[in-house]
């Protein structure tokens, strides 16, 4: 069991596929997180010495921004964009796609699940 | 794609020495401009714009915030009043 990050717990994979479970962090920076520490790439979390893993944790609290830290500010930059009032904000505030994509058909990943429409169809 | 920084950010002439001159004047009346493609530059804070929309001149008061942005995206174009009334209107 390593405990990184706060709630990460990834065992029995190999470190840099481990760490790509923390929340801002994936295959890049954990290439580079390895790289800083010194783990050979084929080093599974397992047999990560507490040392090692102290280290990890170490570096990332320094260099990286993840989890609730990383949430945090990507929730504050929407709510920057929404209490403007600019073209953005007020497509997060109505929940449609905010870089220009259609909206006639489609973007349902913003607009969640169709909703049926009464009297439509013929 | 961003546009290089060497270039500095765009902005129409005409509004920099029209806000030196509301400055000057010390009265905050409203700047109208049709320029939505301005980048919003530090020394517009403060000041009222009137913005066009195609329609009218909807006035943004410029925060700090505002800084980079451009005029155009405080001023929406299209104006979408809801579908309330289309359920009687089909299905005839």
């Amino acid at each position: 069991m390593a405990r990184i990050a706060g709630v990460n717990i990834p065992t029995q994979k190999r470190v840099v596929i481990a760490l790509t479970y923390i929340h801002g962090i994936g295959s890049v920076k954990a290439k580079e997180i390895c790289g800083k520490v010194g783990i050979p790439a084929e080093r599974r979390v397992n047999q990560l010495s507490d040392a090692d893993v102290v280290r990890i944790r170490e570096v990332i609290d320094q260099d990286y921004r993840v989890e609730g830290d990383l949430r945090r500010e990507v929730a504050m930059n929407i709510k920057r964009l929404m209490d403007l009032g600019c073209y953005r904000g007020l497509r997060h505030r109505k929940g449609l796609p905010v870089r220009g994509q259609r909206t006639h058909t489609n973007a349902r990943t913003r607009k969640g699940p169709a909703k049926a429409i009464a009297g439509k169809k013929k | 794609m961003a546009r290089s920084v060497w270039k500095g950010p765009f902005v129409d002439g005409y509004l920099l020495k029209k806000s030196e001159a509301t400055r000057a004047s010390g009265r905050n009346e409203v700047i109208k401009t049709w320029s939505r493609r301005s980048t919003i530059l530090p020394q517009f804070v403060g000041l009222t714009f009137g913005v066009y929309n195609g329609q009218k001149f909807l006035p943004v008061l410029v925060t700090e915030n505002m800084i980079g942005h451009k005029f155009g995206e405080f001023s929406p174009t299209r104006n979408f009043p809801g579908h309330a009334a289309d359920k009687k209107a089909k299905r005839g």
